[in-house]
């Protein structure tokens, strides 16, 4: 019933935004096309700045190349072709330059973006002068505002279509892990380059083509029109004033902001700066999450992760892992230095030795953070050195990490579901069930950074599991808990191990060592030190001397 | 001589670069604001000169004995008002980030429309120290020169500052992490907001000795924003003599492409140098590595 | 998620009427007891400089002098002008959707342009389609006669940048002629539509009277920095240095010459030169200065316009495109009076095809055009005297070569 109405207001709204060329006059009709036009703006912007809180200055040099295309090949050439020339350039650049910037994060991001479209600009005048002899661009074109706002009016709902697609779909949500943590999202198996690339190539084409769209209105395009630096400034107030993180946010930032502007503009044209300054700054003081936050605390819909299965036991022979050699040095230390040895499958192996003893680094060269300096990893028989973190969490080696990273602002679900995405092996188990094994089916719905210390580890180890891999490196994941807690701990892990998953182990808590460990690995200055069944390790001299200090330390 | 004649109007013309950059540095460097409002505060400084001088006959030098310690207490209001109110509220760096963007492009539009009423739009320019003088054959003008004198000063006593002394150290823990300052005892807030204030009295000397050589108008302010930034970035964040070598050596790329390639593509020069750093080495010229 | 989103879609909807709601509090045209006129001018942005210098104290100075008056002359009674006003922010979209308020919401009679060539083009299709007249004073394009055919409401006054450098190139000309200066000219032009369009004029025209270009470079708007520029230009050995630039380097152009003791017999640089601030900040070593513009400053008329501009003001007009801006506004009000009602098409016939008596004389427009435009002016004894195109009426004789700076 409630559904039934709806999708008759929903319909009723969608008539009237078609419809309202025909029943407004000129004035009002622009201030749609504004609306519309920031709204494409924005809503692009977010679809990529959002999850990824890249916070992009770009938008304008996608914009004016929109713009600059229309305006090159606008007289010449049938509209649509001409939509989608801009649209395809927009896309070129965007690849090439996301190629390039999209591995630079945070503040350094948001300078090169804004670099870009400066450089970009000063391109552009450089080849309108010297080459093109003349710097602005003439754009006769009979387009009236009916036509440009049913324009605008498609994109805008294009775009919105895009998004709501764009959130459903596991790269929605895989966009959403690597704002969150790109190092976590990596090694649960996403490609975050790949994903971010993509979605930045789709939020510049909505930005294109708005340009091209928009240009004939203004009879005259030339650099400073078409790559005017303060549209991108506008669009990134806009999205972030009305929630860049939900597909409806930026355009709650962008109807309060424009019809503000319109409202200063007109009633106060000698002080509309400063008014406009201090009711921007009364706005970001009392609107902490944007318009949005007052109106729901939105959530997103969580994908399950995975269909339930049973996994084929993969018959192999030979060792699961097999390290030959491996060694990583930075600078001149070696911190991992020609180590080797094999993991059978089915095994627990710890691997132990002082701080810094590059335990870690070795981890990290399993797992694909680093590449080893020499040497040759091989796993089920698959030679995995230098490959990307993703590749090797899509081959079934998954991790958790020392310093806990979990995705501090998905819930509980989502981290789980996000490494779930993109496994190529057949689930094992829900994860639900996953997170019931780790004992958090009580916080399904909690926001990962919420959870305590200990529940974030517990998370981390669904994580890992939702990969269904089968290897997992675990980071000292038992420091840190109490006795009650490291007794069921150690029974968690050995459950696994039931389960037939391998486990390679770096930890401090002998007694854990002790009780799961067939076989361990001890380290020193890089080196293994001693290998062998525990409590014998343990007791090897060499061992002690290493712990307690020899003479080199 | 070529080289003399490209490498001193650049190291001059760098010295300016440097010179409006280096309050930036402090500003978002260590107290981690993106201050979109940095260019308005540097041409309410101009104007500030700019009265004096013309009003009153008050050298520039002299006009930075009044502007400066202004600038200084108005940039600590601004902060202890406004800004760390949002420092505080941000769970993270990102969301602290994206506030202070947010409110100092609020900021931006009140200095601007301040300076609007009080000057209106048009360009304003005066003269002073507009004399040449000669320095191995190439003729500079003495007002840049001075520009340049005082950005290899400050850039250079602000580094040792931090360095040598017990609250540049602090300052810097903050600018490397700001949590971890705080465990070892260090007021956050108050260092932060210190490294804010100053840097706004930088921002000041900048825009003092800047007026005496620069034709600006109320509405350019983001031009110099966007100078600066791109030389904070180039040089590292928070590093003071990164930002001196960043803005010397754009100076010296304008003028040699002025003079070797075209005219015409000393902007473009400037971005793709600026990228071309950013990718080989993502943290700027002086910037540490990545963790 | 449709469930989670329907109270957002409903928000919004709720949003957009109040929104709606607000924008709708415009008024209405009352009985006609004024004359309602309108303008959207970038009172911010980066075309503010160039705005409130020669557009906006003219309007300004234009109604106070009207209403002064009485007001405008309809039939036979005086209706005095009430301003709308609007800020474009330097921006295409804004000044066209100031357009459309402008005529829509407040209904004004008349609306003045906003300055630039690109806001005055951008707004160029809305005023025609509104029916508007369009007083484009402060554009200057060698598009303007294909325009002004194109928008029968329009009119151009400034000249064509064809027209500038063609002025430009005849004074120099006649100067070579007579022995007073050599045929190496250095020429640089900032990089934008004004400045390509008056540097490749000037090309063709400086080679049509027998000059050589030793030098030929343009720079990107807004460096301040042209001394590697002017040395390069310096070493080219020219008899005339050519900028066609804007108001900042103008100044940096000036400044930086005077340094670098540059100087050649001509020099001649661009926007901004005929501004007060020009002769503010350089005071004596302006003398013998070239630049674009120009007016005929022992007319009683502009002498009497510059005193009520300062006192009005507080400020000297321009010397190039204010004297213009005020003429085109007292040929908008003649039309006004001739048509003697409010009828807008009839008035922008009017404008192109009538006579009329303003500040800078009898004007009659051709093809929607003022062909009669100063394109070179120079600074004598602190006054901008109009040199060219020679054959106008008032043409002063140059002052060659420029005294050396001091």
């Amino acid at each position: 019933m409630s559904k039934a109405i709806a999708c008759c207001a929903g319909l009723a709204l969608a008539a009237a935004l078609i419809a309202f060329p025909l029943y407004v006059n000129g004035y009002y009709l622009a201030l749609g096309i504004s609306v519309l036009y920031f709204t494409i703006l924005a809503t692009a912007w977010a679809m990529f700045s959002g999850p990824t809180r890249y916070i992009s200055l770009a938008t304008v040099a996608f914009f004016g190349i929109g713009a600059y295309t229309a305006a090159v090949l606008g007289e010449t050439w049938s509209w649509p072709v001409v939509l989608l020339a801009a649209a395809a350039i927009g896309a070129l650049v965007a690849a090439i330059t996301g190629l390039s910037t999209l591995r630079l994060s945070g503040i350094y991001f948001v300078i090169f973006s804004f670099g870009l479209a400066e450089l970009i600009r000063q391109l552009v005048i450089w080849y309108e002068v010297n080459i093109h002899k003349s710097v602005g661009r003439y754009l006769f074109s009979a387009v009236t505002q009916d036509v440009l706002y049913w324009q605008l009016l498609g994109l805008t709902a294009l775009v919105f279509l895009t998004g709501f697609l764009l959130g459903r779909s596991r790269y929605g949500l895989a966009l959403r892990a690597i704002g969150a943590d790109e190092t976590a999202a990596s090694h649960s198996g996403i490609d975050a380059v790949r994903i971010k690339l993509a979605v930045f190539i789709l939020s510049a084409v909505f930005m294109s083509v708005t340009g091209a769209i928009m240009a004939p209105r203004w009879t005259y395009i030339d650099p400073s029109i078409a790559f005017n630096p303060m549209i991108s400034f506008q669009v990134v107030i806009m999205a972030l004033l009305g929630g860049a993180g939900s597909l409806f946010g930026p355009v709650l930032g962008v109807i309060p902001l424009v019809l503000l502007f319109e409202v200063l503009t007109a009633t106060l044209p000698n002080h509309f700066s400063i008014v406009l300054g201090v009711i921007f700054v009364l706005i970001v003081m009392l609107l902490p999450r944007g318009v949005i936050g007052l109106i729901s605390p939105w959530s997103w819909s969580t994908p399950e992760g995975g269909a339930k299965g049973t996994a084929p036991v993969r018959a192999r022979s030979g060792p699961l892992l097999q390290v030959d050699g491996a060694s990583k040095s930075f600078g001149g230390l070696r911190a991992v230095d020609n180590v080797s040895f094999e993991v059978a499958a089915g095994q627990i192996v710890g691997i132990i030795g002082p701080n810094g003893s590059g335990k870690t680094t070795l981890l990290n060269l399993l797992s694909g953070a680093l590449a080893p300096s020499s040497g040759a990893i091989r796993f089920g028989g698959t030679v995995i050195t230098g490959l990307k973190p993703y590749r090797i969490a899509r081959l079934g080696l998954a991790r958790t990490f020392q310093l806990v990273r979990v995705m501090a602002d998905l819930t509980v679900a989502e981290n789980v579901a996000a490494a779930a995405l993109f496994s190529t092996a057949p689930a094992r188990a829900t994860g639900r069930e996953l997170l019931d094994l780790v004992g958090l089916a009580q916080m399904h719905d909690t926001p990962a950074g919420e959870l305590t210390y200990i529940d974030q580890k517990r998370l981390e180890l669904a994580r890992a599991l939702a990969l269904t891999p089968q290897l997992v490196l675990l980071d000292e994941w038992l420091a840190g808990l109490n006795p009650s807690e490291l007794e069921t701990g150690i029974a968690l892990i050995a459950r696994l191990r039931d389960r037939g998953t391998t486990i390679i182990m770096v930890e401090h808590v002998m007694d854990a060592i002790r009780a799961l460990c067939g076989h361990c690995i001890v380290m020193n200055a890089g080196s293994v030190i001693a290998r062998g069944v525990p409590d014998e390790v343990l007791s090897d001299p060499t061992v002690v001397t290493a712990y307690l200090g020899g003479a080199d330390a | 001589m070529l080289l003399i004649d490209i490498v001193l109007p650049g190291l001059v013309l760098g010295g300016m670069y440097a010179l409006i950059a280096l309050g930036l540095t402090l500003q978002y460097g260590v107290a981690r604001i993106m201050n979109l409002s940095y260019g308005e505060s540097l041409i309410a400084a101009a104007f500030g000169a700019l009265t004096l001088y013309t009003g009153l006959g008050v050298s520039p030098l002299v006009a930075l004995l009044l502007a400066v310690p202004c600038a200084v207490v108005l940039n600590w209001l601004l902060y202890r008002l406004l800004l760390a109110r949002l420092m505080r509220r941000g769970k993270d760096r990102g969301a602290q980030e994206i506030d202070s963007i947010l409110v100092t492009f609020g900021v931006l539009f009140a200095v601007q429309g301040v300076m609007l009423i009080a000057f209106g739009g048009q360009y304003y320019s005066y003269s002073y120290l507009s004399i040449p003088v000669v320095v191995l054959g190439t003729t500079l003008a003495v007002n840049r020169l001075v520009a340049l004198l005082f950005a290899a000063a400050i850039g250079t006593a602000v580094y040792l500052l931090l360095t040598r002394t017990r609250v540049g150290t602090a300052v810097r823990a903050i600018a490397v992490d700001a949590g971890a300052a705080r465990l070892v005892g260090i007021d956050v807030p108050a260092m932060s907001g210190f490294a804010f204030a100053c840097g706004g009295g930088l921002v000041a000397i900048g825009g003092v000795l800047v007026s005496m050589f620069l034709t600006f108008n109320a509405s350019m302010g983001v031009v110099f924003t966007m100078k600066a930034l791109v030389v904070v970035i180039m040089g590292g964040v928070g590093n003071v003599l990164g930002a001196l070598v960043a803005g010397l050596m754009l100076g010296v790329v304008e003028t040699a492409v002025a003079r070797l390639v075209d005219p015409g593509l000393t902007l473009a020069a400037t971005y793709a140098l600026f990228l071309a750093v950013l990718l080989i080495r993502p943290t700027g010229l002086f910037g540490r590595a990545a963790a | 998620m449709l469930a989670t989103n329907r109270p957002t879609m409903l928000r919004i909807t709720r949003l957009a009427a109040i929104a709606a709601a607000l924008a709708t509090f415009a008024p209405t045209a009352d009985a006609q007891e004024k004359i309602r006129i309108g303008y959207a001018i970038s009172k911010t942005g980066p075309y503010a400089g160039g705005a409130s210098i020669t557009t906006l104290p003219n309007y300004e100075l234009w109604v106070k002098d009207v209403n002064a008056a009485g007001g405008i002359k309809l039939g036979d009674k005086k209706l005095p002008i009430e301003i709308v006003e609007y800020d474009d922010r330097s921006s295409s979209e804004e000044a066209v959707r100031a357009i459309e308020r402008l005529a829509n919401q407040d209904k004004v009679d008349f609306i003045l342009p906003p300055w630039s060539t690109g806001l005055n083009l951008a707004v160029g299709p809305t005023l025609n389609r509104l029916g508007y007249p369009h007083l484009a004073v402060t554009s200057v394009t060698d598009k303007a006669p294909e325009l002004a055919k194109r928008w029968s409401n329009a009119t151009f006054w400034l000249g064509t940048s064809a027209q500038i450098s063609e002025g430009l190139a005849e004074l120099l000309g006649k100067l070579k002629s007579e022995g007073k200066i050599g045929p190496n000219i250095a020429m640089v032009s900032v990089a934008d539509q004004f400045g390509i369009e008056l540097s490749a004029a000037g090309r063709e025209a400086f080679k049509k009277a027998g000059f050589t270009l030793t030098y030929d470079k343009t720079y990107p708007m807004g460096s301040q920095d042209l001394q590697p520029l002017l040395n390069d230009a310096i070493a080219a050995k020219p008899d005339a240095f050519i900028a066609f630039s804007y108001p900042p380097d103008t100044i940096a152009l000036t400044e930086q010459a005077q340094l670098l003791k540059f100087n050649p017999k001509v020099f001649y640089v661009g926007v901004g030169t005929a501004f007060p601030l020009y002769k503010g900040k350089f005071a004596a070593n302006s003398d013998g200065v070239m630049g674009i513009g120009g007016w005929n400053a022992d007319s009683p008329q502009l002498k009497d316009y510059l005193a009520r501009h300062k006192a009005a003001t507080g400020k000297e007009p321009d010397r190039w495109a204010s004297s213009i801006t005020y003429a085109s506004l007292q040929v908008l009000q003649q039309a006004i009076e001739k048509v003697g009602k409010l009828d807008r098409t009839a008035i922008a016939a009017e404008i192109r095809s009538g006579t009329f008596d303003t500040i800078i004389g009898k004007i009659k427009l051709k093809d929607g055009l003022l062909q009669e435009v100063w394109s070179v002016g120079q600074w004598q004894n602190g006054e901008f005297y109009a040199l060219a195109p020679t054959s106008l009426p008032g043409a002063r004789t140059p002052v060659v070569p420029k005294p050396q700076w001091q």
